[in-house]
């Protein structure tokens, strides 16, 4: 389990990925190459994974994010250290707040 | 600028579109702003864009395209051509509406059209908007197929919807209670009945609109599907090209309302419309909508927040606002300014809980980043957590939707 910033990436067993995850479309990457993981819309600071792989998201604002490393890859952001990540799948999970009768995605 | 140059996209009409690089150009087009100082420009590019959506859909151009200066004043010329003006000067609003009402009136006389019901026609949405969307609709789903089609939205309209909805939903709604507010609490059974008929009238405009950039999420999957406008999908490059120079408008068969752009747009990271100095949404007319965090807020409550004091925020009785009061005030100067204590303490933060008066306890995880600051200082923030969280653990873990047992990462930058 590694964590950068709002975001947590939890690596999951390949055999306990959910079938509908197959179904997902692949997410492009961006002008630079990189997967990216969460975006801040406003800085345009983003987590972004640098490596071959795919990055599945599930629809949805609080959406999951399935990432698939076929050979490692590094986590990167202008703001945080790089973290290194072994190959293999991962569920990529943004953080949120709580608020009275809501919930709501950090806005990092 | 004619119809076949007029590229809502950046990418070459050749080469595939990237879907990726067309929703980031549909999603800076939703939130675009025009300062005063391009009105003529941006007006003259709207009023051609409108006549040539007009024509891709077999019509005579209107008469006369005339410029209004807010979502507001738009519709309140399209209650005057539509008929639906009387019921809103009937209802409660009446007083308020009376003033948008003459602003709009005169816009219309001043464009050469009478202000009054049926002046400029019938509306001619359908022909203008409807009928081509579902056409390239029908087109792109038949090119890609149902799972295509869904892939392709999730990549591009799919994102911009969300926010772009929440934020046409929030003017629909301040427009409707400028001119159709609800009837006081007391009032009689006559006033009840001219409010809901003042309610039905404007809801009857509002659908006549077509949204302009706030249209981007479809203008961006049919964008996407192309490659652009070209062929198949020529018929809505009007559309589109409206969508870059104007906000909502409405389409009559002799005339075409068309709404400027904001002059002001405020958001946070979440797209949520946000702003403590000033309005967060303007227009050139003034129209403006307070928001903080979303959340809207009175204009004079914002101007209020600059002396907020502990005792003020505990003596607000609206929930809502007392969360603005906190949010504006820190968290942080209000934990140390009210003596909040610390219920818990681990290696991952500390957990803080500010009791409230008729009210759920504020708690938050105080968390440090872990990579320092290029001062070399860390950088602490404070998320709130369920008011049931016991531990700084189980905060944290919450926020990441994991059991407080599993939070447990092994490297965190």
């Amino acid at each position: 389990m590694y964590r950068q910033g709002d975001v947590l990436i939890v690596p999951v067993e390949e055999a306990a990925v959910p079938q509908r995850v197959a179904g997902l479309p692949g997410q492009p990457r961006d002008a630079r190459g990189r997967l990216v993981l969460a975006l801040g819309e406003v800085t345009g600071h983003a987590h972004a994974v640098v490596g071959p792989g795919e990055l599945r998201r599930e629809p949805g604002p609080f959406a999951t994010a399935w990432l698939h490393l076929t050979e490692g890859g590094r986590v990167v952001h202008e703001e945080h250290a790089v973290i290194p990540l072994p190959k293999g799948w991962y569920r990529v999970v943004r953080q949120r707040e709580y608020l009275p009768g809501a919930v709501r995605v950090v806005a990092d | 600028m004619t119809q076949q140059t007029e590229r809502p996209g950046r990418a070459p009409a050749t080469a595939p579109a990237d879907p990726a690089r067309v929703a980031a150009y549909w999603r800076r087009a939703a939130v675009a702003t025009a300062p005063a100082a391009d009105a003529p420009r941006e007006r003259a590019a709207a009023e051609q864009a409108v006549r040539a959506a007009y024509r891709a859909a077999g019509l005579a151009e209107p008469t006369a395209v005339v410029r209004l200066d807010s979502p507001l004043q738009a519709l309140a010329a399209a209650l005057i051509l539509g008929g639906g003006a009387q019921a809103v000067l009937a209802g409660p609003g009446a007083a308020q509406a009376a003033a948008v009402l003459a602003a709009a009136g005169r816009r219309l006389a001043d464009a050469g059209v009478a202000a009054e019901p049926g002046a400029a026609g019938p509306s001619v949405r359908e022909p203008v908007r409807t009928a081509p969307w579902e056409r390239s609709r029908r087109l792109v789903r038949e090119r890609l197929g149902g799972a295509g089609w869904a892939g392709l939205w999730a990549l591009t309209g799919g994102e911009l919807w969300p926010q772009t909805q929440a934020l046409t939903g929030r003017i629909e709604g301040v427009l409707t209670d400028r001119l159709a507010p609800e009837a006081e609490a007391e009032a009689d059974g006559t006033v009840r009945v001219r409010a809901t008929a003042a309610v039905r009238a404007v809801r009857s405009a509002l659908l006549d609109a077509v949204l302009g950039q706030h249209d981007a999420p479809w203008l961006a999957v049919f964008d996407a599907a192309g490659p652009g406008f070209e062929g198949d999908l020529a018929g809505l490059a009007g559309l589109a090209a409206v969508a870059r120079h104007a906000g909502w408008w409405w389409p009559y068969e002799r005339v075409a309302l068309v709404a400027a752009r904001p002059t002001t747009l405020h958001r946070d990271e979440a797209g949520r419309l946000d702003r403590a100095d000033g309005p967060a949404l303007a227009y050139p007319d003034g129209f403006a909508l307070h928001a903080w965090r979303g959340m809207p807020v009175p204009e004079d409550f914002l101007a209020g927040l600059d002396g907020l004091t502990t005792e003020r925020i505990r003596e607000e009785e609206n929930a809502e606002l007392r969360r603005v009061m906190l949010e504006h005030y820190g968290y942080d100067r209000y934990l140390a300014d009210s003596g909040a204590e610390p219920l818990h303490r681990d290696e991952t933060g500390v957990l803080w809980r500010i009791q409230l008066p008729d009210d759920e306890p504020v708690v938050m995880v105080e968390v440090v980043n872990s990579t320092a600051e290029p001062d070399g200082t860390f950088r602490t923030y404070w998320l709130r957590v369920p008011p049931a969280t016991r531990t700084a653990r189980a905060g944290v873990a919450w926020t990441f939707g994991v059991p407080e047992q599993d939070y447990l990462p092994e490297r965190e930058t």
